[in-house]
């Protein structure tokens, strides 16, 4: 069974000045708050966040930008890891966090398929048995083995689609919904993303999109500054936002 | 008491998850070989000689400096000592030179997947072989066309290439640290490499054993040269160089030892350096 317990979590880096001559160097921080001054600056990403989420749930991450939504979806991927607090995941998370890293200009797209499946931790198998379907629902036809720099955006944008959504998740992170294409396309594309949103678990889906999230999650998780600042079931939290206006 | 346990503790934590992301990358290994093969084809795909490029550059450099200083050198067998010399020495300055930008120009799969450092360093060391094969091709050759005999000292050369490679991804990993916590030092590397060419034995010896003088020094107190002799002189003395291969073997172990230190202290923080 799927689950996610997270912990009192919180994430603070040190801002560091980087030996360097050069003056500005440094990292802008993801958000969160700014603590400290002079020569030591921490960043406090999350602070003191806890939840808990069981098979079944959707959870809407809302929050401006900085509130740290981004920063918990890479801990809950494990990208990040908590400087306090715990975080306990059972089922295997995938993420949709930036569906077009790695695709290779020079390689055709069927090779691109091949390397973005490694890097996904597909098993040569896998990779085999979902060929057939990612090309097919990417709607390439011959340019498939073509290499990718001789694709139009579109044709890209729905090959990194395709391959993004050839998935069976157990826990699904995801930093805004993600769609491609002309309009034709783009009813497939949410069609095939409703399909695997039922199939998944779990799903954490940060999104300015109050009203995808009302359509899709039954949780919300609101962060203003790191901090939780609601967290409870998504209906009674958009209809108080509803009465608000 | 207290504290010197709490420290070990910690420290055997640290390698222990250094080692756990370097397991974790090996077992990957699919990925860093794909990606190197594709790194290595992308450089040269509009040429028409691809790769072979990489042969040709090695063959003009060994044969600029054996016509130039060929005559004055006085060194038995100067090609042969070029070829080999050149062959070592493009191969670490590669290393180095790109070993320092590579957690930079990952910063995107570093930011946005949980693959391990490891890989990325696994991935640039098959690639400097892969480059460095070409070279090794014309190597051979020369040596061939130069008269040096096949022997059983070739084995020494052999396990100094070897030990060369072994070291190989430890070293990147330190430079790689070093290029995402000092972005200036990229340049530095750049600037040591190319004069470190001169610096190291690479196309002139140190031949009068007495004398120290400018060269001796830097022979001597170069690491670079020891690592360069354990493959040079089984080939061309027909002789084992045991004092070289010890130090070189310290060295190694060293800079892995490092390697394994940064990996554990910084691997989780180095995401939020870039």
């Amino acid at each position: 069974m799927v689950s996610i317990r997270a912990e009192n979590l919180t994430l603070t880096y040190r801002l560091r000045r980087r030996l360097s001559l050069a003056r500005n160097t440094v990292p802008l921080p993801h958000g969160g708050r700014i603590e400290g001054s002079g020569r030591t600056q921490h960043v406090r990403a999350l602070d003191g966040v806890s939840f808990a989420l069981e098979a079944g749930d959707r959870l809407g991450l809302i929050g401006g930008n900085g509130a740290g939504k981004t920063t918990l979806l890479k801990i809950l991927y494990g990208i990040f890891e908590p400087t306090g607090g715990t975080v306990d995941i059972k089922g295997r998370a995938d993420a949709l966090f930036n569906i077009n890293l790695g695709f290779r200009r020079e390689a055709t797209g069927r090779r691109n398929i091949v390397l973005r499946g490694l890097i996904n931790g597909w098993t040569d198998e896998q990779i085999s048995a979902r060929m057939d379907d990612i090309v097919a629902f990417s709607e390439l036809g011959d340019f498939i083995d073509m290499p990718m720099k001789a694709y139009s955006q579109g044709m890209a944008a729905r090959l990194a689609f395709s391959v993004a959504t050839s998935l069976e998740p157990e826990i699904l992170l995801m930093d805004e919904w993600i769609g491609a294409g002309d309009p034709e396309f783009q009813v497939k594309a949410r069609r095939r993303m409703s399909e695997m949103a039922e199939k998944a678990g779990i799903i954490v889906l940060a999104s300015h999109n109050h009203q995808l999230l009302r359509r899709i999650c039954n949780k919300v998780l609101k962060l203003d500054h790191g901090k939780v600042e609601h967290f409870g079931p998504a209906e009674e939290y958009f209809s108080g936002e509803k009465e608000d206006q | 008491m207290e504290a010197g346990s709490h420290e070990t503790a910690q420290t055997m934590k640290f390698l222990h998850e250094a080692l756990g992301d370097i397991g974790s990358a090996l077992s990957k290994r699919r990925i860093w070989f794909a990606l190197a093969s594709e790194d290595i084809s992308d450089q040269h795909r509009r040429t028409s000689l691809g790769p072979f490029w990489l042969l040709i550059n090695y063959l003009v450099f060994v044969g600029t400096f054996v016509f130039i200083m060929g005559r004055s050198e006085g060194i038995p067998n100067y090609t042969a000592y070029v070829a080999l010399g050149l062959l070592v020495w493009f191969y670490i300055m590669e290393t180095m030179n790109s070993g320092v930008g590579l957690f930079v120009r990952e910063e995107s799969f570093i930011k946005g997947t949980t693959l391990p450092l490891s890989l990325y360093v696994f991935r640039m060391t098959m690639q400097a072989l892969m480059r460095a094969g070409y070279a090794a091709l014309g190597c051979v050759v020369l040596l061939a066309i130069s008269g040096v005999d096949l022997n059983w000292y070739w084995l020494w050369s052999a396990a100094a290439v070897v030990l060369i490679v072994f070291v190989t991804p430890a070293a990147i990993m330190i430079f790689a640290f070093l290029g995402a916590y000092f972005p200036d030092s990229q340049f530095i590397v750049q600037n040591l490499t190319r004069v470190g060419m001169f610096l190291t034995p690479v196309f002139w010896a140190h031949t009068s054993a007495g004398d120290l003088g400018v060269r001796g020094i830097f022979y001597y107190w170069n690491p670079f040269t020891y690592f360069l002799e354990i493959v040079r002189v089984p080939i061309l003395s027909g002789d084992a160089p045991l004092r070289s291969f010890a130090l070189c073997i310290a060295i190694s172990c060293a800079v892995w030892l490092l390697a394994l230190v940064l990996l554990g202290r910084l691997r989780r923080q180095v995401v939020f350096m870039l």
